[in-house]
């Protein structure tokens, strides 16, 4: 087996009995022993767990009882989903040894779907606060350039599924941290509406803005992946509860008739993007209004006040979380995570109060500007990934981000390859949706995926 | 209305007062980027319009 596989093409071949779950897990365990050790994508590969897996999802195949079309997929889930009888360490010192008793409710929802459980990856600790070198593992590495950051927190995900280590796995996102790795990782990845997947099993950073989220290679994949993760869970208070549509249910009717707003000053004066992202969201608005889309710029408030808002709940969240670790073992956190964390201190009551208003008010402005639209367009990263022993201390507070918006209003958004940079390295856009929309985004992203030549390239290191 | 840049001592009794005793070598790791929070503090205090001020409410059934 050479070619890496979406995880749509693997579930027709399993369906078909042409390929074999067995054999799958084996050619993915074999691609991690050959490439993980240049990448630091895992933290822990469980061989014995995958191959179970694989032999049981073998045995529905042969006997005709196939669960869907997760079953006999390889996955991994990011260190910070638990998984019972298996290290759950999210990257930290502080969680080194543990092993929890339950897995995470998606985490469980994906075993039952059949899926093949290849190991845990990499986070930035805690899901905030890297590239850190001076935790009990290294930072994973972009696969296509091991010198470059991978972006996060999801940055054993966006490496792995880059390098076809696995055809899919979990994420999380709280400020970006499945959009960011899935750009630089040049990989699809979508943060969904707020509520749509519980976080109940999985580590906390901050309650009101936390995601969590698939990633896999084509915005397909990732709407199978979702149909997995989806639904209602009383052990998370965000929860909703409503009907799980049919993620795919829009795949293949292009764009025509959709109206897309591009909120331009976000990329092109508030966080100014390399040329290549400017480039790349360009040529797909052109594709969007060939196809019969209706485009159009539109205007929300400054990046820089969705950031504000965004950035001073994540991190008074996260404290409130932290404080008492943070009080007694301060210096068992990396720098980075202990470091911004700490900012919390300086956070009045007040403050919390306004940023919480300015929260409903940035809300209700996004809720009115997409009303007459299905999808706003922005860039999802402000170019190639940097090299990763420059990434600045305060960096992701240094400039605004393009996906912290909706993780401040819970809009579901998706983050897409777009092309590549002068280094080499892919490009990215981001769609977002009205809540509950995700069908709508997939449509849009597959539409443009398939249309385009940036999902046949895969980095030179993957083979 | 700009507020003054934040310094060292004013900072270390910030983190003393969340419960964060730091060496001065700690406190000092974290200054450079309590100036670029308090921008976005400012930020978030920024005047709002009388008409924001039902803004925050209570919601009888979800608490």
């Amino acid at each position: 087996m050479s070619a890496i596989l979406t995880i749509a093409e693997a579930a027709r071949l399993i369906a078909a009995k042409k390929l074999s779950p067995v054999e799958l897990a084996k050619a993915h365990l074999d691609r991690i022993r050959r490439l993980d050790p240049d990448l630091n994508a895992f933290l822990l590969v469980t061989e014995d767990r995958a191959l179970a897996d694989a032999k049981a999802a073998e045995a529905r195949q042969m006997s005709g009882a196939l669960r869907g079309k997760l079953d006999g997929i390889p996955i991994a889930h990011k260190d910070i989903y638990n998984t019972a009888g298996i290290r759950t360490t999210a990257h930290s010192k502080l969680l080194e040894h543990n092993v929890p008793t339950r897995d995470a409710h998606t985490v469980k929802k994906w075993a039952d779907a059949g899926t093949v459980m290849l190991g845990k990856l990499a986070t930035h600790e805690f899901a905030f606060g890297g590239p850190s070198f001076d935790l009990p593992w290294p930072p994973a590495r972009n696969p296509w350039n091991r010198d470059h950051f991978t972006a996060g927190s999801s940055s054993g995900t966006g490496a792995a599924v880059a390098a076809g280590l696995i055809l899919g796995g979990t994420g999380s996102d709280t400020g970006g941290s499945i959009r960011g790795p899935a750009a630089l990782c040049g990989i699809a990845g979508i943060k969904p509406t707020y509520g749509l997947s519980s976080r109940a099993g999985i580590l906390p950073l901050a309650f009101s803005l936390d995601h969590a989220g698939p990633m896999a290679w084509t915005a397909e994949d990732c709407a199978l992946l979702l149909q997995g993760m989806a639904g209602p869970d009383p052990e998370d208070p965000a929860s909703v509860d409503r009907p799980i549509p049919d993620f795919t249910a829009e795949l293949g009717k292009g764009v025509k008739g959709l109206r897309i707003g591009v909120v331009r000053h976000f990329f092109e004066q508030d966080h100014r993007a390399s040329d290549a992202t400017r480039a790349g969201i360009d040529a797909a608005m052109d594709f969007f209004r060939k196809e019969g889309a209706e485009v159009r710029d539109i205007t929300l408030s400054p990046a820089a006040d969705y950031h504000a808002v965004g950035y001073l709940i994540m991190v008074t969240e996260a404290f409130t979380l932290h404080g008492p670790w943070m009080r007694e073992r301060f210096m068992d956190y990396g720098e980075l995570f202990r470091d911004r964390v700490s900012l919390a201190a300086t956070v009045s009551g007040p403050d919390m109060i306004q940023a919480t208003r300015r929260r409903h008010m940035l809300c209700r402005e996004m809720a009115a500007a997409i009303e007459n639209l299905d999808i706003i367009v922005s860039a999802s990263q402000p170019g190639e990934a940097p090299r990763i022993d420059s990434v600045p201390k305060w960096a992701n507070m240094e400039k605004p981000s393009f996906t912290m918006p909706f993780n401040v209003t819970g809009f579901p958004a998706i983050s897409i390859c777009t092309g590549f940079g002068e280094g080499g390295l892919p490009v990215a856009m981001q769609l977002a949706g009205k809540p509950f929309t995700e069908p709508t985004l997939f449509r849009a992203a597959h539409a443009y995926e398939t249309a385009t030549k940036w999902r046949a390239r895969r980095p030179a290191m993957a083979g | 209305m700009s507020t003054p840049p934040i310094d060292e001592a004013e900072l270390k009794a910030m983190l003393v007062r969340a419960g964060l005793t730091l060496t001065p070598d700690q406190v000092r790791a974290i200054l450079p980027g309590a100036e670029i929070f308090r921008r976005m503090i400012e930020r978030v205090n920024a005047p709002l319009p009388r008409e924001a001020e039902p803004a925050l409410t209570f919601d009888v059934e979800q608490g």
